[in-house]
């Protein structure tokens, strides 16, 4: 296999189903997270309500985005924040590397953000040379193993307990004596905590941005975010323009679907805003507080019929319950977001021609939008996405050879009927015991599934003999 | 045009609008908190910081206890018990909030500011939440943001009547004034699902958290 085809979605796919140990890992985090998720659900008997109103809340600052955007920043210029916009994922890592540079910063320590997974800040900081230490568990965990997020709320779903004590005991320095999860826990506390300590810029991402106070709302259980924030001179906030809320109770409205949707608990551990640098008086936090405001395709997203996408809070409910993302795994979508809310988004972020087949890989089952908790249309995007590649001219040409030879027989009926009539004598003769269990020119098909044997007549051609036989 | 201007317009241009009314929209805005009220989860019937108390000793809430004293000047003496139950040694960071610093800690080993390696840290909480079992810290001259993440264990004193029932009247009790810093909600003790799901506590932040109610609040 060439470098090219390894990296298509379908080689990725087919390794992905073919490694059972991805398997196992997968579904020990995916499994505890659906039955956690509906034990939340179902003690909340305002749920349902609550969910609409999340999905019109959502829709109103998105209405609004203009005017939540200019009251944001009027309210964290006067807290103290320095605000900066970034258009594109390249300024914005441009912005966060030039503050660290004038702090002359050597150490970063980073709180888990998927905002700062989009537009490759880890990269970034790497390239200009600045220390990156990953404080969240997992992401720690994917950086000791050079690796990439394979979720968005557990980064390192990917890799079972085995894999991590081995990484742990290979890197660091006081390494666990026995290899159950608190003793690996532990061990992490033990490493990271001298990261903290030494870092000169902290930077982490946004759940909120409270638009009448200025504030930015971070949520962890680890309360990594708080130690990343508040020991460094300078704290800097990655955030898409979309994180926008009015007030501090729409937040907590949104809060309760968030976490419930994500973990199952009704809250996290750790809700905390930050609100400007440290004030007079003030025993600890940063000198400087600096907000960068990330476009990278969101404005955009608003003229293309994409506005219902700006409202998802990142929970991760879609891709628990996607059948499709528990079979192969995030990296097998090769964007940064995986799952169904992935295949929706990659397509903006990375371009539709190199993504068109994560638009496919998608059964319609309707699950993610059911498990959204802002009511995302999922399907009805991905279909959308699948007839805008068909507008491009972006599906291969026996595809789109074989739909137009369909699409000429199916409306002619005469035609239908004699072809299927033929069709299912053909497929009849390579039936064993009711099943057909090889086809030549369709072993994709056959061979990981076996093809009922077709009945003897067509549905049509035994309507059309019932009718007769009863008179009508 | 500077890639503040971009945005905006990008946003107009695809919303298809100009800038709209920003009282409209406050009005849109504050109905649709209002409606929050509608949905949010109920409390059990009894009082507040049964309730509250009820929720933070709950498989909802993770690693935390709670306990109830008379009076302010009884806080030392359930330190000393609280200690004594974990074999700790009487040493602390003292939050420098003026309720607790004029008790008398003369058994205590006593740290002003918080260590990177603090085994106990005690302080009083600003607010509490029921709904969720939840504690309210502000940032400020008397509390230290890092008090509440340094440490092993974490003991919270909460009086009684601070004691909110939803987060909506957090948000009520402090609307007008001035933000600080940091507002830090904590529920229960530090933990982390991030290894195949499993939970556990102490990630970076404390791995025990025990809140005190006080019932008669100060002297």
């Amino acid at each position: 296999m060439t470098r090219a085809e390894a990296d298509t979605f379908k080689a990725r796919a087919g390794a992905a189903l073919a490694d059972h140990h991805l398997k196992t890992a997968i579904d020990r985090t995916t499994r505890t997270a659906r039955q956690k998720r509906e034990a939340a659900v179902a003690g909340w008997p305002g749920f349902s309500r609550a969910r609409d109103l999340g999905a019109r809340i959502k829709d109103h600052v998105i209405e609004n985005l203009d005017h939540y955007l200019i009251e944001f920043e009027r309210n964290a210029r006067a807290s103290g924040a320095i605000v900066h916009y970034a258009s594109s994922a390249g300024d914005a890592c441009q912005i966060v590397v030039r503050i660290c540079r004038d702090a002359k910063a050597r150490t970063v320590t980073r709180s888990k953000s998927m905002l700062g997974e989009e537009i490759g800040l880890p990269h970034a900081l790497d390239e200009a040379g600045l220390g990156r230490v990953e404080t969240d568990l997992a992401e720690h965990i994917v950086q000791l193993a050079h690796d990439r997020p394979s979720h968005i709320i557990w980064p390192a779903l990917h890799r079972t307990r085995e894999d991590i004590a081995a990484l742990f005991r290979e890197h660091h320095h006081t390494p666990q004596n026995s290899d159950d999860i608190p003793a690996m826990v532990a061990s992490a506390r033990r490493q990271l905590r001298g990261g903290f300590l030494a870092a000169d810029v902290g930077i982490s991402g946004a759940n909120f941005l409270i638009a009448d106070s200025g504030a930015v709302c971070t949520v962890t259980n680890e309360g990594n975010a708080e130690l990343t924030t508040t020991i460094p001179r300078v704290h800097i906030v990655t955030a898409g323009i979309e994180k926008l809320v009015p007030s501090l109770p729409h937040a907590f409205a949104l809060l309760r679907l968030l976490v419930r949707s994500a973990t199952g608990a009704d809250i996290t551990q750790y809700t905390t805003f930050h609100c400007g640098p440290k004030r007079a008086g003030d025993l600890d936090g940063p000198e400087a507080f600096h907000i960068v405001l990330v476009d990278n395709g969101r404005a955009r997203m608003l003229g293309q019929g994409l506005a219902e996408m700006l409202r998802c809070l990142r929970c991760g409910a879609c891709m628990n319950h996607c059948v499709v993302y528990n079979e192969i795994g995030g990296h097998a979508y090769g964007g940064v977001y995986p799952g169904p809310m992935g295949a929706v988004l990659t397509p903006v972020l990375d371009g539709l021609e190199t993504s068109r087949d994560l638009v496919h890989a998608c059964t319609l089952n309707g699950r993610c939008q059911e498990v959204c908790p802002v009511d995302i249309p999922l399907p009805a995007m991905l279909r959308g996405w699948r007839e805008k590649s068909w507008a491009q001219g972006l599906e291969p040409v026996t595809q789109r050879s074989f739909i137009g030879l369909w699409a000429f027989v199916v409306t002619r009926p005469r035609l239908y009927r004699l072809g299927a009539g033929l069709a299912i004598k053909t497929l009849r003769l390579f039936a064993r015991d009711g099943w057909i269990r090889a086809l030549p020119l369709a072993s994709g098909w056959t061979s990981t599934r076996d093809f009922p044997k077709p009945a003897r007549r067509t549905f049509m051609a035994q309507y059309q003999a019932q009718k007769r036989n009863r008179g009508l | 045009m500077s890639a503040r201007d971009d945005i905006l317009a990008a946003i107009r241009r695809n919303l298809r609008r100009e800038p709209s009314d920003a009282s409209a929209i406050r009005t849109a805005a504050e109905a649709l908190a209002l409606e929050a009220r509608e949905s949010r989860p109920s409390l059990p019937g009894c009082d507040l910081a049964e309730a509250f108390a009820q929720r933070l000793v709950s498989a909802k809430v993770v690693g935390a206890s709670v306990s109830h004293i008379g009076h302010f000047s009884e806080a030392p003496g359930e330190v000393r018990n609280y200690c004594d139950a974990h074999g700790l040694a009487y040493e602390m960071a003292l939050q420098p909030d003026p309720a607790l610093q004029q008790l008398d800690w003369s058994d205590f080993t006593i740290t002003a500011s918080i260590g990177a390696d603090q085994t106990l840290a005690v302080a009083k909480a600003r607010w509490a939440i029921a709904e969720t079992g939840t504690l309210a810290f502000h940032s400020g001259p008397f509390s230290p943001t890092l008090m509440s993440f340094l440490p092993l264990h974490h003991i919270c004193f909460i009086e009684r009547e601070r004691i909110l029932a939803h987060l909506e009247d957090y948000a009520a009790a402090e609307a007008g004034a001035t933000p600080p810093r940091n507002v830090n909600l904590i529920t229960g003790a530090s933990g982390t699902a991030d290894i195949e799901g499993a939970l556990v506590r102490g990630a970076h932040g404390p791995a025990f958290l025990h809140a005190v109610i006080v019932d008669a609040g100060e002297l």
